[in-house]
């Protein structure tokens, strides 16, 4: 084993870990936390939606559902009876990157969480047939229907995806896979998937709670080590876009009230351009002292909701600006205002002032975050998996701190430029109610 | 106490337990033996009466440095709002974050973002509270705005007419959703709109309301008579004290706890589906129900077991098999609302169009099961009494849901050894109990069946499988004639 500690360094943000490795590559990170008795386990596996190929969309998250239909030695129903049926919680979370599977557990529950996750691992193609795979696609494909499918304006991000990235981009299709991908998804794919991905050289477990790190170390040791490791991964490539011109789409939903959706194209957790992106983010939109709300919802009310989202996945990211316009205003108004406002910011920078308001509800947010067993657990996973380093967040939270109004500045120039995707939801039959709406092509949705 | 024995338990079982570990073959084939159950430790709390007469309650906590502090109201916009002006009530606590006298809204927001919090004012059915968390030094200061938003509220009539446009558009997008229009109709239905419970905020009642309601709302409504003060988290007790006395010495005295008294509901009607069309509804959202007890219901525990067992976990009968086992849906689940009044039993959840039928079968089934026509197995029994007792410890492992545990004792009228005695109630419950609750609460001759969803797909398949007679209405659950 291979050791390394972690001191923390913040004032607040002090979260007591450590992290080390088995022989296998299993890479571990504990942190004992005594302040209810309850455990959470976080198994973290290095893959998502970017490792499928085009026409095998959806199959990380439908492998996420196939987890839990039990395993060599766990029959069906036994893993939400030793969780759920103990006081505790489990579920699964797929994205781009990653899928995250957790329990939360009494305390004395421990050996048991870690029995039930170190037996999916090692034997979930023990017990796998057709039977279980279809009941699970068919689960998916209401989960599709119930997030996207019957949400009004549910597929703004499966458009957003489509069009923001060139085809064949890893992040160019949804999470969720289409229709067509989830029906033809084989058993084959299926075990060739989980050879490949489920293997200790590619996961993390991660335990916080109210455990001895001695005995967590002596029962990951038993439950783990005898996995082999598994075959070396090649990780796709998703390399950051720069779009060169802007493209406007519009899209017929049954919806009453139109609204305007604008990306731009950003960075992946690699580049520390985030912090001074998620910065901006918070001094655009959001309370009413943010520059696009204050404007549009309060001062001049052309909106009735203004929201703006920075999200850097491991390779890429995305800035969002998303407007619910008054009854009657013009998409096209709306947009050419919040360009103005946007352009202005881009003009001057920020103030002082509006830095330290946007960083002073930091410290709260990250310390909420690490509060509760299961988000520090799953918080150091992702630093461990992403940046190699659990204690990752403590830099994230000294970076987004030092952010200087120069930065915000600089990162509101670079990357806020016309190289994005404009995209009116309209009601359907009304496309002269996008924003300019003889430039906007009309997103033609291929069957999903 | 308990925390250091416990730990020195711990550890002696830990390195018992390695040494075993080192030993032994594992044998993976049956579940690990889980160690002794956690004791419950429920967090200490001093309770005291401020000047002005509200209550106080402080639970310290210090394993971070955070406070949680809630100033609850008694009685909601069920017992305040007029029926004429539904509304109000959510429309009052939007306005106290609009400015004082002293600061206007955007002073006011810019203050609470420089302390890095955000305070948040809701007032529900039956309570409503002033809200935020905040970082332990930064606690007094923002107790300062917290008091200046409550006793001096400015309520500028151009904020008002900006959140009465916000909310007609959200009335608007509400009428997109399946789940939203349920949510309408399935409580109108089932209580009628004489009943609080069964009426809706609407376009009339939202224009309907001045600003001279929103200053009587406030007056009338923010009473220390009526209130509750909890704070929890890196505090000390007397220092809170201190620090909340001073800030809320301009809250004048007054007010007492409202009287919760509801209107007999009219008697139940032969169960029928009322189908709302949404043409080309993906999902159809299924809301099915009926009134049923108080939180203050002797049957509390046995109702619990019950629930739990038909639709109150992932693996209880009705995901078990609409879901997991039939494939017709993402999710299904069954809950009561409780409260004071005869809050409602429903289930439901949105299923893929072309099987609502068949999946309205099987919600007619297990709810029939439950009722006795499907034995209760020992199992199920003792997973779900072991589900709803081990999941105490954990809620007192935030300063927040700390702080939601004290309130819920002091709205609900409970004692102070609720939590203490909690696992004791739901152990005494036996089979019969739980079967007597169910024949009881779960009226299956007198449903209400909401199934809001594209008629042209499942009106024909409902009308073929008789479960009930199908009355088509409109988005608000007015009838629409044939």
């Amino acid at each position: 084993m291979v050791a390394q500690s972690a001191p923390s360094r913040s004032s607040t943000l002090r979260i007591p870990f450590e992290g080390y490795a088995l022989p296998n590559g299993l890479r571990v990170v504990l942190a004992p936390n005594h302040a209810s008795p309850t455990v959470a386990v976080t198994v973290w596996y290095h893959v998502g939606s970017k490792n499928e190929a085009a026409g095998k969309t959806g199959f990380a998250h439908l492998f996420e559902h196939v987890m839990f239909t039990g395993s060599g030695h766990v029959p069906y129903g036994v893993h939400d009876r030793l969780t759920e049926g103990v006081g505790g919680s489990n579920n699964g979370t797929t994205s781009r990157d990653r899928t995250t599977y957790y329990e939360t557990v009494p305390s004395n529950y421990l050996e048991t969480a870690l029995w039930l996750e170190s037996d999916r691992m090692g034997f979930l193609l023990d017990t796998l047939d057709v039977q279980k795979l279809n009941a699970q696609r068919d689960i998916v494909k209401n989960e599709r229907r119930q997030r996207m499918d019957n949400q009004p304006y549910g597929l703004v991000g499966e458009i957003i995806s489509n069009t923001l990235y060139p085809a064949g981009h890893p992040y160019s299709w949804d999470v969720i896979g289409s229709m067509a991908d989830l029906t033809a998804a084989s058993e084959t794919d299926v075990k060739d998937f989980f050879r490949l991905y489920y293997a200790p050289g590619n996961a993390i477990v991660s335990i916080a709670g109210d455990f001895q790190p001695q005995q967590a170390k002596a029962l990951v040791a038993r439950y783990f080590g005898a996995f082999p490791r598994g075959a070396a991964i090649v990780r796709p490539a998703a390399p950051p876009v720069t779009r060169d011109r802007e493209t406007r789409l519009v899209y017929e939903d049954r919806v009453q009230v139109p609204r305007l959706v604008i990306v731009w194209p950003t960075v992946g957790r690699g580049s520390d351009d985030r912090f001074a992106l998620g910065v901006l983010d918070a001094i655009t939109a959001g309370p009413r002292t943010t520059r696009l709300t204050k404007a549009l919802v309060y001062d001049r009310q052309l909106a009735t909701t203004v929201g703006t989202s920075q999200d850097s996945d491991e390779n890429a990211g995305e800035w969002r600006l998303t407007i619910t316009p008054r009854p009657g205003v013009p998409l096209t108004d709306l947009e050419s205002a919040a360009d103005g406002i946007l352009d202005t910011l881009k003009a001057e920078g920020p103030t002082a002032e509006e830095i330290q308001r946007a960083t002073a509800g930091l410290e709260l947010d990250f310390v909420n975050d690490l509060e509760s067993n299961l988000g520090r657990s799953m918080r150091l996973a992702d630093g461990l998996g992403y940046e190699n380093d659990a204690g990752s967040f403590q830099t994230e939270y000294q970076r987004m701190m030092a952010v200087t109004q120069a930065d915000v500045k600089r990162v509101a120039n670079k990357y806020l430029t016309k190289g994005r995707v404009v995209l009116s939801v309209v009601p359907i039959g009304k496309v002269e109610m996008a924003a300019k709406p003889s430039e906007s092509t009309p997103y033609r949705r291929t069957e999903q | 106490m308990t925390r250091r024995a416990l730990s020195v338990v711990i550890l002696l079982f830990a390195l018992t337990g390695i040494a075993a570990l080192a030993q032994a073959t594992l044998d993976r084939s049956k579940p690990p033996t889980p160690g002794p159950t956690p004791m419950l430790r429920v967090p200490a709390w001093t309770r005291s009466t401020l000047g002005n007469g509200a209550e106080l309650v402080v639970s310290e906590k210090h394993d971070l440095p955070l406070v949680s502090f809630t100033l609850t109201i008694s009685g909601g916009y069920n017992q305040a709002d007029p029926a004429a002006r539904r509304g109000l009530a959510d429309m009052t606590a939007a306005m106290m974050s609009e400015g004082t006298k002293t600061r206007d809204g955007e002073a006011l927001a810019a203050a609470l973002q420089l302390l890095g919090t955000t305070v948040a004012v809701r007032i529900g059915g039956e309570t409503g509270a002033i809200a935020f968390e905040c970082i332990a030094s930064r606690f007094p200061a923002t107790l300062d705005i917290v008091a200046d938003m409550l006793v001096n509220p400015s309520f500028p009539p151009e904020a008002l007419e900006r959140l009465r446009a916000q909310r007609l558009v959200a009335l608007v997008q509400a009428r997109d959703q399946t789940g939203a229009i349920a949510s309408r109709v399935f409580p109108r239905l089932v209580y009628g709109d004489a009943h609080p419970y069964g009426q809706n905020i609407t376009e009339a009642t939202l224009e309907a309301i001045t600003r001279d309601d929103v200053v009587a709302f406030h007056r009338a409504y923010f009473r220390p008579g009526q209130a509750l003060v909890t704070v929890v988290g890196d505090v000390h007790a007397a220092g809170a004290k201190a620090a909340i006395e001073k800030a809320l010495a301009a809250w004048p005295r007054g007010g007492e706890k409202p009287v919760f008294q509801y209107p007999a509901v009219a008697a139940p009607r032969a169960s029928t589906i009322y189908l709302v069309d949404k043409p080309g509804a993906a999902q159809s959202t299924f809301a099915i129900g009926t009134t049923g007890p108080p939180r203050s219901t002797s049957d509390y525990y046995a109702l619990q077991v019950m629930n739990t067992i038909l639709g109150g976990m992932f693996q209880s009968r009705l995901n078990a098999n609409i879901r997991e086992e039939k494939g017709y849906s993402y999710g299904v689940s069954s809950s009561f609302a409780y409260g004071k009044g005869p809050g409602a039993f429903r289930a439901g959840g949105d299923i893929v169009s072309a099987k609502s039928d068949a999946a309205l079968m099987e919600f007619m089934k297990e709810l029939k099961g439950i009722r006795g026509e499907r034995p209760i197995t020992d199992e199920e029994l003792s997973t779900a009494k072991d589900a709803l007792t081990q999941r105490l410890p954990g809620t007192f492992a935030s300063v927040r849901s700390v702080n939601t545990a004290m309130v819920t004792l002091w709205t609900q009228g409970l004692p102070d050894d609720y939590y203490q005695q909690y696992a004791a109630r739901i152990a005494a419950v036996r089979r019969e109990d739980v079967v007597r609750v169910a024949r009881q609460y779960v009226d299956v001759d007198h449903l209400v069946i909401v199934i809001v969803g594209d008629r042209a797909t499942v009106e024909g398949p409902l009308r073929a499988l008789g479960v009930a007679p199908i009355a088509i209405t409109d988005i608000e659950g007015n009838p629409v004639r044939p």
